[in-house]
């Protein structure tokens, strides 16, 4: 795991709450008490009503590929070894949508609308990924 | 979480509207260029564009650099007013400072002029850009653009690139309009067919449908050809006033109107993904212009990828959505057809070059309206609509040019 050599996730101290749980395989995300609004991915404060007093809820990570790619050629440097590989944007039931790679399935099979449940990818030590895979 | 909040229509009409105008247009050609410094395409876009404009040098007040990417100390030289020293404008202009929007950077610099020309603070501005991505080692490039819209805590890990994000937003448009891998090709080929007569474009060869399609499939649904080329290149326009512009007894490129609506920062986060903001950008803009898609003659979309082409076409209202793929495919864009598109050959054939790819697409809407287009004008062409995106496609921007008031 200490090989890991990809990009790690740049994290804030007001995001780093979604990481922690992420370790422990669960999702977060940020509730407005204000205006009853979900938030992510994280914020400072609340960007709809910018009241602060933001707190965290755990959502569900059922979901369907919005959008998604085969990477093929040119990818950063990072992911060279990986190719081919899926970036896809997914959108959960709760509504948040977030970038993810789809794994344990065949790039070709992949379609918009397919729906996807959370692969939570252990990194490293620190840090849990939120990759997918088919329902 | 709530759907986007649509802008509001503007409740005012554009207080610009033809206040103000590109008078002057300057160029060097687009390509690889190793041993040509950015600074002497800065400056050789510069001159070419005040001499364009009839103006004199000392007329012009304002000197907005773009942004510029390739070297962090040629950057901060255009923000620390090195283009007013080398263009003898010390003591003539009463300010320099850059503006950068990535590729909306043109709408950034058109709208930064008019708002100051129309307060009366500038009199007659220089819009000018250089960039030399295409000189740089290719990998190095693709990191680089990695990290331009792509956020470092929720997308980089998971090997996003600009390939990619277009990708995406591909796929969704494919998905949702049916527009077919032929059509989406038959973008680039259009795009071409302007090229081939174009001087300052990098790519001048025929190209086929079969050859985009054949070409190696990079980010699917994408295929080599139909990801921009990287380049070195610089362009430059100047903006006056109307009394000034009326006063130089030629064709000018007034502003008429103009829309736009930022809709994301990270391409993860945008819910409208196949749409974008283009239908907003683009009734603000023509409500402001006072004329509709019916009355234009030419459309100069920013055009990274295919797909923003038929995105623009349809928000824009020049066809009904999922139909733009075959109105382009039957080849109403190319010379000759309907309505001329990208006559530059864009980014995908005259070559990407960074915050200035936008700002080419823009230097083309208005050296067709001034006459200037040689081989790729559009005899009379009276008004003219051109697009910008930057980013990972963060916002979208429509403006209106005119040879005359409508």
């Amino acid at each position: 795991m200490s090989n890991y050599d990809k990009p790690l996730p740049q994290t804030t101290p007001w995001t780093q709450p979604f990481w922690d749980a992420a370790k422990e395989h669960r999702l977060l995300a940020q509730h407005c008490k204000e205006c009853d609004r979900t938030v992510f991915y994280p914020k400072l404060f609340c960007p709809y009503c910018y009241s602060e007093t933001l707190d965290w809820r755990e959502i569900s990570g059922e979901g369907e590929i919005y959008s998604f790619t085969v990477v093929q050629q040119h990818p950063p440097s990072a992911f060279q070894d990986d190719l081919p590989y899926v970036v896809a944007i997914v959108r959960l039931k709760d509504g948040p949508q977030m970038l993810t790679n789809i794994v344990n399935c065949d790039p070709e099979k992949v379609h918009c609308g397919m729906r996807v449940a959370p692969a939570f990818d252990d990194v490293t030590d620190d840090f849990t990924l939120v990759k997918f895979r088919p329902e | 979480m709530a759907e986007r909040i649509r802008k509001e229509a503007p409740t005012v009409s554009d207080l610009r509207k033809g206040e103000v105008a590109i008078v002057g247009v300057g160029e060097v050609p687009t390509g690889i260029y190793p041993d040509r410094p950015c600074l002497e395409s800065s400056l050789r876009s510069a001159r070419q564009a005040i001499l364009d404009s009839g103006l004199d040098k000392d007329e012009i007040n304002v000197v907005i650099p773009a942004g510029t990417f390739f070297d962090a100390w040629f950057n901060t030289n255009l923000i620390f007013s090195r283009l007013v020293e080398e263009l003898g404008l010390t003591g003539r202009a009463s300010m320099n400072f850059q503006v950068v929007a990535g590729g909306a950077s043109s709408s950034a610099l058109l709208e930064t002029a008019a708002g100051l020309i129309c307060t009366g603070k500038a009199k007659a501005v220089l819009c000018v850009h250089s960039e030399k991505w295409g000189s740089m080692p290719s990998q190095e490039m693709i990191d680089k653009l990695a990290t331009f819209g792509i956020s470092e805590e929720w997308e980089a890990p998971y090997g996003l690139s600009m390939n990619a994000a277009a990708a995406l937003i591909t796929q969704r448009y494919m998905y949702e309009t049916g527009t077919t891998a032929e059509q989406m090709a038959s973008v680039c080929v259009a795009l071409r067919k302007w090229a081939e007569l174009n001087p300052n474009a990098m790519y001048r060869k025929p190209l086929t449908i079969e050859d985009v399609l054949r070409s190696k499939m990079v980010v699917s649904p994408l295929h080599a050809f139909e990801c921009n080329r990287l380049a070195d290149g610089g362009s430059a326009f100047i903006v006056t006033n109307r009394d000034r512009a009326r006063a130089l007894n030629k064709p000018v490129a007034y502003l008429l109107g103009s829309g736009s609506v930022v809709t994301h920062y990270a391409v993860s986060q945008e819910r409208n993904l196949a749409t974008l903001g283009y239908a907003e950008a683009a009734s603000e803009a023509f409500e402001a212009a006072g004329i509709g898609p019916k009355d234009i003659d030419l459309v100069e979309i920013y055009d990274s990828y295919p797909v923003f082409n038929l995105m623009a076409l349809e928000g824009s209202g020049f066809c009904e959505r999922g139909k733009a793929g075959r109105f382009v495919m039957e080849g109403n864009t190319w010379p000759g057809g309907v309505l001329p598109m990208t006559t530059n050959g864009g980014m995908l054939s005259q070559g990407h070059t960074g915050t200035g790819g936008g700002i080419a697409v823009l230097v083309e809407a208005a050296r067709q309206l001034l006459g200037e287009a040689g081989q790729r004008q559009v005899q009379g062409a009276r008004f003219a609509v051109e697009t910008a995106t930057g980013g990972t496609y963060m916002d979208s921007h429509v403006t209106v040019l005119g040879t005359e008031l409508p």
